[in-house]
């Protein structure tokens, strides 16, 4: 269980020790491209730069175990549950300025690389639906409130393809993502590709198909049109955690108060892999930094 | 139906019955005055930009992927919204005190002739208005113009009452499309984002025609909105580049139930922003910014 009242909240905190923090620092692996959302999992720092490891087409879980690298969030099989009370967010980039930041539990990924990206058609994708176990891969139920998009992970070639993803929701009915939504010719690394500043744009993530409230499987990422002559995607299955926190300019560090507001308190479940996304107006500087604040609290 | 209460309100988000989206909008390079009013649905980004460009004077719905993108549900109402705004280079600093309008673009008529001196230019009426009976009228430039001109718009008010007539309203000279044309009415400075209308009406169903009193040099469509929200930006974002590099910015939120009541977004509505900015031009500035909706069972 969570906090009972405010008073409770605060004993938690205070007397039992049941608060921590941590830190996000990243140095961005390339520069983000003006109106894009970007991912900081291929950027070095602390956590370290993800190689996306796994067999192609499959779906990969990830949670504050992946060897990879994860924020590491107290016990993992408490019934107490975890809450973010605050976070902030930093970048010192010369350009770029404003951006927001969106945090976000990673849930898995798919990852596709050369023929996968360098060809269209459907490119069918392996996973195990999830469910609604105790496992830390169903931490959202049935893929509840989970969404979808598809992640430069090494830079991107010429040509912009349409992008597609079959999934069933969260009810197990199957659905498509928005038709047209184009991908980003010439991507840095990073860059989240089916957000943009053009028409059949959208970020951070792809419109899932009307009513829908989540994803439990992802069933195949379909290209279109011209492929990209190369590089390497990843299709990421995210929990958005809390409001964008937005950052005016380079240096300031930006803080959220997640308790008060409402719903207040993102839930961080057992296995949350917490990472961020980040989107640029301008183009963002390569070489940039990023620091990040995490509070969270149990109770229980 | 709404949200029985604030265990529902909160519940929504962990249920996925939740979006968010970025809107990104660089006004166009032509000169902006102050305080005068801006339709940033015109401008460039995403979404793409609405140039009010179908049939002249005949009534149309503007596309929905030219509003900002929202899922396609009942019950949707704003959560929160987050904006910012670029400035157009390290030293600007004319695009800072805006006040902003999210507005439901229902329903336009474009291409009105603003030099067709005592003409009736008649509008056809294609398709009626969607979503509400009535809303605001703007006035939006679609080209440059050279005068100060002015005239009434013929319209059915909010209770269906046809043949009525707009207070005489002034237009404005503009360096390109994308201003609000409309000024007072009573002299051609200061703004109005919206038509006076005649005494005693409040929103307009449709329009059936407008007559120029005197020129005004250009065009200009006629939209009618249903506004939603207003928020503001206030310093501009930006860095300096010679000397001691500083930097300004700052952004500006809103949440709905805490800090705003919350507003509905009605299902296929096409959402744009009217901003209006005090201390210079908005010429290629960039306004930012996120939308969250959330939606009930």
């Amino acid at each position: 269980m969570g906090f009972t009242s405010t008073d409770d909240m605060i004993l938690q905190m205070t007397s039992n020790g049941k608060a921590d923090s941590h830190i996000l620092q990243k140095t961005l692996v390339a520069a983000g491209v003006a109106g894009h959302w970007q991912h900081l999992l291929t950027s070095p720092g602390n956590i370290p730069a993800a190689t996306f490891g796994g067999a192609e087409l499959t779906f990969i879980p990830t949670d504050n175990t992946w060897s990879e690298g994860a924020i590491p969030i107290a016990d993992q099989t408490s019934p107490a549950t975890k809450h973010l009370t605050a976070a902030g967010a930093s970048i010192i980039a010369a350009a770029g300025a404003p951006w927001f930041v969106q945090f976000v539990d990673l849930v898995g990924y798919a990852k596709a690389t050369t023929t996968n990206v360098s060809t269209t058609g459907t490119k069918a994708i392996t996973m195990t639906p999830i469910a609604a176990t105790a496992s830390n891969v169903d931490r959202y139920p049935n893929g509840e409130g989970l969404r979808l998009c598809v992640a430069a992970i090494a830079a991107m070639g010429a040509n912009a393809p349409t992008m597609q993803i079959n999934y069933l929701n969260q009810a197990g009915a199957a659905k498509a993502t928005l038709a047209g939504c184009v991908s980003t010719a010439s991507a840095t690394n990073g860059t989240i590709l089916n957000s943009g500043n053009a028409a059949n744009k959208y970020g951070p993530f792809l419109p899932l198909a009307a009513g829908d409230t989540g994803v439990s499987d992802i069933v195949s990422l379909v290209w279109g049109g011209t492929a990209h002559a190369s590089g390497s995607v990843a299709v990421l299955l995210c929990k958005p955690l809390g409001m964008p926190v937005p950052l005016p300019a380079t240096g300031l560090f930006n803080v959220f108060d997640y308790v008060n507001t409402l719903p207040s308190m993102p839930r961080l479940k057992n296995g949350a892999n917490l990472t961020a996304l980040v989107y640029n107006t301008a183009a963002t500087t390569s070489g940039g930094t990023f620091f990040a604040s995490l509070d969270y609290a149990y109770g229980g | 139906m709404g949200f029985n209460g604030v265990r529902e309100w909160a519940n929504a988000v962990d249920a996925g019955r939740v979006h968010l989206t970025t809107f990104r909008k660089t006004v166009a390079s032509a000169s902006t005055v102050a305080n005068d009013f801006v339709d940033y649905t015109y401008f460039a980004g995403n979404p793409p930009a609405n140039f009010y460009a179908s049939a002249p004077l005949e009534a149309a719905q503007v596309e929905s992927i030219r509003g900002i993108h929202l899922p396609d549900v009942d019950n949707q109402f704003i959560k929160s919204i987050t904006a910012m705004s670029a400035a157009a280079g390290a030293t600007n600093t004319t695009n800072q005190n805006q006040r902003h309008t999210l507005c439901d673009y229902l329903l336009y008529y474009p291409f009105v002739d603003t030099d067709a001196v005592g003409e009736q230019q008649d509008m056809i009426q294609t398709v009626s208005i969607p979503r509400y009976t009535s809303g605001q009228i703007m006035c939006v430039a679609q080209s440059a113009s050279s005068a100060v001109g002015s005239f009434t718009v013929s319209y059915t008010n909010q209770d269906g009452v046809s043949g009525r007539t707009s207070q005489l309203t002034y237009t404005k000279v503009v360096s390109g499309g994308g201003t609000l044309v409309s000024s007072t009415t009573n002299a051609v400075s200061g703004s109005q984002p919206f038509l006076q209308l005649q005494a005693g009406d409040t929103e307009a169903r449709s329009i059936e025609s407008v007559t120029m009193v005197s020129a005004g040099g250009g065009l200009m469509a006629l939209v009618i909105v249903k506004p939603l929200i207003h928020f503001v930006t206030t310093q501009e974002c930006r860095r300096t580049t010679t000397g001691n590099l500083e930097s300004y910015g700052a952004a500006t939120y809103s949440e709905s139930v805490i800090q705003r009541r919350p507003v509905e977004i009605k299902r296929g509505a096409v959402v744009g922003v009217v901003g209006l900015g005090n201390a210079g031009s908005l010429a290629s500035s960039v306004l930012v910014g996120t939308l969250q909706t959330i939606w009930s069972n």
